[in-house]
């Protein structure tokens, strides 16, 4: 009988306790033993990185091309020391965050278009993101009304603003954006898209602040010296992006240089990051090396594309499942506690 | 089907000697490949080879228990790697006579500096279960066994099965009512020390959940999605059983006992020297196989910082990736005092039963003899850092 059952497809799936299956390696994302195409039951995913595949098979080639991939091999970089003995009954990954109280450090990014992935568009990323207790940022160049957007979602929003037009515009669609409910401005000071391109200047971010009465992040700091600035301008908070190595492909790793940002910022500003975090042992390593909470963009959208809102609210409580396991396995229950001493780094 | 396969064996043979070891033609010749001829355990020469017979012979499920890692298995992989950052250096050829691998660790007396780690439910790779894993390791030079908590016979019988050293393993039990009727159990039935595991609170294993979502009717019905952690009152969804663990539980455990307890799971400096202030008796570092939190470093990169932690009188204890004689030579030489094998005997467990366990723990002590003598080491004493240079990363 069981001579039948061990096809050569199974061997090489599955023999050798060394190698897991192709399905958990990070690349490439294809399912063993399952026909092609298929989209599996929400329920049978194991991890976000399975999400893409099932975003590949949902969407057209060159509209999946735009979140595919990421590039994760500097998280490979760090283990963990973990702690035994620390009881984690009282595990807890809230934080307070701009005078909200965010369930845990993990936030639906910010992505332009999400009708291009499925038809419930920004709305069913909302309603995802609410779902899962998670915070989102608005894309400043969303395929709905941002009214709309904020209907779908009982969960704080933040709204993104891209350079791409003369201040007063820009000014105007913030104050939309702050009167439709949004807690925050993101400012990108620069992005992977032609228009964007005008290299921001801090005196158009003053005069784009001016008489706001919410808090305003610069998204895009790659280096100490920017975020120093930033700190002394009193900028609210801080993203460390490299827009997930669109815009210069070859830059270090936005995780490679937020120790460095996190001590100009010096605590005097909170520090948010994203690039490639598709684990929670991936955002982890981001909180002990100094960030407040992280963006999780393409993988949402994975979710969103293949599954709808369901799908978002699964990446995002998986990602915070994951992140509460690790907490509570290195005897670090609470934030505060998740501090460089819980990581080591090692050499490429 | 068979005729196929030897034509194109016999074309692939025919092309020359520059091919002989391609990969191509290795699994043409696999004997586990293309066809289902289980083989003698005797053509078995080294300890991985035994995984391949165990796949054959176990259920899906069974296999994939013994194979997995935690989410990931960054660790798992890892174990194995860091045994490739450590070279042997030798320091002169021995002389004729085999070298001496006598050592005790917690008052039990070994031949070899091996033991049998504590792992779950044997009866899932062989009938005999833990009965037969106990007599395979007592006819392999009375190799100590660490009866699991999880076994699926009662301690009493596996100890019974056979004469050599037990060890029991105990997980945490917050009821200390519990912890007390657990250990007298295990010493009742003549177990020489505790080695208590401290890690693994809440680990998740991708690779068995899809077996399970494989296994079931190809295009859904009732039996999918059964894969997922059940319900959960955690608000993050994660498993809660083991989260109390705390250092008052260590003084407690450690009052109870008059034999030795080694602490298994340990991989910092910190902990190490806390546990031995607590009263522990021996350290042992392990990241169950892989099996604890995604993520933590292998055992070998970090042994040699919790050997530098602790007295000289407090024996480390070494586990997760060890495959063969030269794996366990050079955690000797970071520190270690003895190691624990867990899948390579789970691997002979399923594929011969107790044959198979002897086999593969007298593999490795033969590996180790070998390993001593070509690196001149006559006995565990001389083995020391100087045998080996390291490159972690």
């Amino acid at each position: 009988m069981r001579k039948n059952s061990l096809t050569r497809r199974r061997s090489l799936a599955g023999l050798g306790s060394l190698a897991a299956p192709p399905l958990m390696a990070d690349q490439p994302p294809s399912l063993i033993g399952e026909p092609p195409g298929r989209i599996a039951p929400l329920a049978d995913l194991v991890n976000v990185l399975e999400f893409e595949n099932m975003a590949a098979r949902s969407l057209a080639p060159a509209v999946y091309e735009s979140i595919a991939g990421g590039d994760r091999r500097f998280f490979d970089r760090i283990t963990f020391r973990p702690r035994m003995m620390v009881p984690a009954t009282q595990l807890d990954l809230s934080l307070e965050l701009f005078g909200d109280k965010m369930f845990a450090p993990v936030i639906a990014g910010p992505v332009a278009r999400l009708q291009q992935y499925h038809a419930d568009g920004e709305a069913g990323m909302a309603r995802g993101a609410s779902e899962a207790k998670a915070w989102m940022v608005v894309s400043g160049e969303s395929s709905q009304p941002l009214e709309k957007i904020v209907e779908a979602s009982s969960t704080v929003l933040w709204y993104q603003v891209l350079l791409d037009a003369d201040p007063s515009a820009i000014r105007a669609r913030i104050d939309r954006a702050v009167q439709a409910g949004c807690k925050a401005i993101c400012i990108t000071t620069s992005a992977p898209h032609p228009a964007a391109r005008r290299p921001a200047s801090w005196d158009l971010i003053d005069q784009l602040r001016k008489g706001l009465n919410v808090p305003v992040l610069l998204k895009g700091i790659m280096t100490p010296q920017e975020a120093e600035t930033a700190v002394k301008r009193h900028i609210d908070g801080i993203v460390v992006s490299n827009y997930g190595g669109l815009l210069t492909p070859g830059m270090a790793p936005p995780m490679e240089t937020l120790p460095s940002i996190a001590d100009a910022a010096g605590g005097k500003a909170p520090i948010l990051i994203d690039g490639g975090f598709r684990r929670g042992s991936d955002i982890f390593k981001a909180l002990a090396f100094g960030a407040t909470a992280v963006l999780v963009a393409r993988p949402v959208v994975w979710g969103l594309a293949a599954y709808g809102a369901a799908g978002a609210r699964q990446v995002l409580e998986m990602l915070q499942t994951e992140l509460a396991r690790d907490m509570a396995q290195t005897g670090k229950p609470k934030l505060k506690d998740v501090d460089r001493s819980v990581v080591k780094l090692h050499q490429a | 089907m068979k005729k196929k396969g030897a034509t194109r064996r016999a074309i692939l043979g025919g092309i020359g000697a520059g091919i002989a070891s391609s990969a191509l033609l290795k699994s043409q010749q696999d004997p586990f490949r293309d066809h289902s001829r289980v083989p003698g355990i005797d053509e078995l020469k080294t300890v991985i080879e035994f995984e391949a017979v165990a796949y054959a012979k176990l259920p899906r499920e069974a296999y994939t228990y013994t194979a997995y890692g935690s989410e990931g298995e960054f660790t798992l992989r890892r174990n194995r790697e860091a045994f490739d950052w450590v070279e042997l250096v030798p320091r002169e050829i021995a002389g004729a006579s085999p070298a001496n691998t006598t050592a005790e660790i917690l008052g039990t007396p070994m031949k070899f500096p091996i033991l049998v780690s504590p792992s779950a439910g044997h009866s899932a790779l062989h009938p005999d279960g833990e009965l037969a894993t106990h007599q395979g390791a007592s006819a392999a030079s009375a190799t100590p066994m660490i009866v699991s908590a999880n076994a699926s016979f009662p301690v009493d019988k596996i100890a019974a099965a056979a004469p050599s050293p037990v060890w029991w393993q105990l997980y945490p039990q917050q009821d200390l009512d519990r912890t007390k009727d657990l250990l007298d159990r295990a010493l009742a039935a003549g177990a020489k020390a505790i080695v208590m595991t401290v890690d693994q609170q809440a680990s998740y294993y991708e690779r068995a959940i899809h077996d399970r979502h494989l296994n079931a009717a190809p295009l859904g019905g009732a039996g999918r999605g059964r894969g997922r952690a059940p319900a959960s009152t955690n608000p993050y969804r994660i498993q809660t059983t083991r989260l109390w663990y705390n250092w008052r539980y260590v003084d407690q455990v450690r009052k109870m006992l008059t034999v030795p307890i080694a602490v298994k799971g340990v991989l910092t400096a910190e902990d190490a020297k806390e546990f031995v202030e607590h009263g522990c008796d021996s350290i042992y570092v392990s990241n169950h196989g892989g099996r604890s939190l995604d993520y933590d470093p292998s055992t070998l990169e970090v042994l040699t910082e919790i050997v530098d932690a602790v007295p000289a009188r407090v024996p480390v204890i070494f586990d997760s990736g060890i495959r063969c004689g030269s794996d366990i030579l050079k955690a000797l030489a970071l520190g270690a005092k003895a190691v624990c094998i867990g899948r390579g005997v789970r691997w002979g467990l399923a594929a011969y039963g107790a044959p198979g366990v002897q086999r593969v723990l007298e593999i490795l002590q033969a590996e180790l003899v070998m390993a001593m003598n070509q690196t001149g080491r006559p006995d565990l004493a001389s083995i020391d850092r100087s045998l080996v240079r390291t490159h972690f990363l």
